[in-house]
């Protein structure tokens, strides 16, 4: 008798015979993988620029589909990383969802910030860049208000803009938007609090928010997933070549990493996570007082239940302190980027909230 | 066995799983293993990996570690900083601290001639809200003459 018969994790010679033809598989493969990792395209839908305001662009997403909303579209994205996630691939494309069903669509570029950008802050980025564009749709379009829809930290200065412009935007949605710091629960909330993270000093001596460092901070949240897990999975489906187009254009925006301007930096950190200065209503933005029970348009509220950057309990209060009547929340099963990118999402969630804009929208002349 | 699609590979493939064959039929004949089983093994090693590492890096000793870590970063980059400015002084070069100082300038600059603008604007309007009122009551007399 063989000593492997009572090994119960020994691997038959069928198996064995099986993971080396797969191993060869996959190292025939390479080149195809390099092939792939230079081809693939990210941010698909084909965008003009409508307006500059400094280093920031206005974009307006080009289609062929029939308008039928008159009011139209903005997104705002976070000032971390690229807003092309929103529109990553063709089949993965939450712009896509919204050009189809016929909204006029425009997104903004936040760009990236220079060393001269660092004293850029809220006030700039909320009250002069958001309120540009946003006024630059209304006058293009006619148009009294927008909708607006905010995604991540975008999710939170559309929030503040909405509480200090509510005369222009017809509809709000956010998307894993934290506005409530209270708890303290998750990685990146412990991290940035006050006892262990000095954001003034970094500020003063790196003047932005540096790239890498941001990176690298992300990263660490999910160390085994993120540095470990993903590589595993990445050379298990390396002979699969629709796998490897979404795991590139995916890798493509997460090394796409771009410095956050120092001063806007510094008053999220401090007087967001480390203050919780929004939901209490404390928070002045060029002294404004930002008062979120200003907001009484429709309000969207997307939260994703497994999210590591943005837990539901930072979003959540967000419906309890608006004053609007009309408001909804949806706890979606995903995570923080699988909102935008995941196959569920796409199947499930976008239709349902693409039901909600268009029920609370403007039709064009034409489409009534 | 074919493997359509990736060209020149059969032959290298048959080498190889024959020479696999012969190796793994050699010395082993174990039973039957789950076919799943490394896989359940693997998620289970990586979930209680990925658990230990979040415990670790809620820890005191990490976030402390983490601090300290950040505090020599920072002094050290800001000595890189000064070193740096020192030098492009003595080259009479501007450095990013003196750019900083022109950004600060244009910013006051263009803060004070917004401030004066709404100001003027306030003014003026203002001024043709009396102006209309004036008008107003000019007519109103003309047509009462």
């Amino acid at each position: 008798m063989s000593t492997m018969t009572s090994n119960p994790w020994g691997l038959t010679p069928e198996q064995l015979v099986a993971n080396w033809e797969s191993f060869i598989r996959k190292a025939w493969s390479l080149p195809k993988v390099a092939e792939v990792a230079q081809r693939v395209q990210v941010g698909c839908t084909p965008a003009q620029i409508v307006s500059r305001d400094d280093n920031i662009r206005l974009l307006r997403y080009e289609t062929a589909d029939e308008k039928r909303y008159a009011t139209p579209l903005l997104f705002v994205f976070a000032l971390v990383n690229r807003p092309y996630i929103l529109d990553l691939r063709p089949e993965k494309s939450v712009v896509g969802h919204f050009l189809r069903r016929g909204f006029d669509t425009y997104n903004i570029d936040w760009g990236v910030p220079a060393d001269g950008d660092r004293y850029l802050g809220l006030k700039d980025y909320v009250l002069r860049y958001l309120d540009h564009a946003v006024d630059h749709i209304r006058e293009r379009t006619g148009q009294e208000r927008v909708n607006l829809l905010g995604y991540c930290m975008g999710g939170t200065m559309t929030a503040m803009y909405t509480a200090l412009r509510p005369e222009k935007v017809r509809n709000l949605i956010l998307l894993t938007a934290p506005v409530d710091w209270s708890v303290k629960d998750n990685l990146l909330s412990l991290w940035a609090d006050e006892r262990y993270f000095n954001v003034d000093r970094m500020i003063e001596v790196y003047g932005n928010a540096p790239a890498q460092w941001l990176q690298a901070s992300f990263l660490m949240l999910k160390p085994v997933q993120n540095m470990l897990e993903k590589y595993v999975t990445f050379y298990e489906n390396m002979d699969n070549e629709k796998w490897l187009e979404d795991f590139f254009a995916m890798e493509t925006w997460l090394n796409d990493n771009i410095p956050v301007a120092g001063e806007v930096f510094r008053e999220f950190v401090k007087y967001m996570f480390q203050k919780n200065q929004l939901i209490r209503g404390e928070l002045e933005v060029a002294g404004e007082r930002v008062d979120l029970a200003k907001i009484a348009c429709p309000v969207l509220n997307l939260i994703a239940q497994n999210d590591h950057l943005v837990p539901p309990n930072q979003s959540l209060t967000f419906n309890d302190v608006v004053s609007s009547a009309d408001r909804r929340l949806i706890t979606f099963p995903a995570g923080h980027i699988g909102m935008a990118v995941g196959g569920k999402a796409h199947r499930d969630l976008w239709p349902t909230v693409c039901d909600w804009l268009a029920e609370r929208s403007q039709e064009t002349k034409a489409a009534n | 066995m074919s493997h359509s699609g990736i060209p020149g590979i059969d032959p290298f493939m048959k080498f190889w799983t024959e020479a696999v064959k012969a190796m793994a039929s050699a010395g082993m004949t174990p039973p039957q293993p789950p076919p799943d089983l490394l896989t359940q093994l693997r998620r289970v090693y990586f979930d209680t990996l990925a658990e230990q590492a979040d415990q670790f890096m809620r820890s005191e000793t990490f976030l402390g570690a983490m601090k300290q870590g950040m505090e020599a970063s920072l002094a050290w980059q800001q000595g890189v900083n000064q070193m740096m400015q020192r030098g492009l002084a003595a080259a009479q070069a501007p450095s990013r601290a003196d750019s900083e100082h022109v950004v600060l300038l244009l910013r006051g600059m263009e803060e004070r001639i917004l401030e004066r603008i709404e100001d003027l604007s306030a003014r003026l309007g203002k001024a043709e809200g009396a102006g209309a009122a004036a008008r107003g009551a000019a007519g109103r007399e003309e047509r009462k003459e």
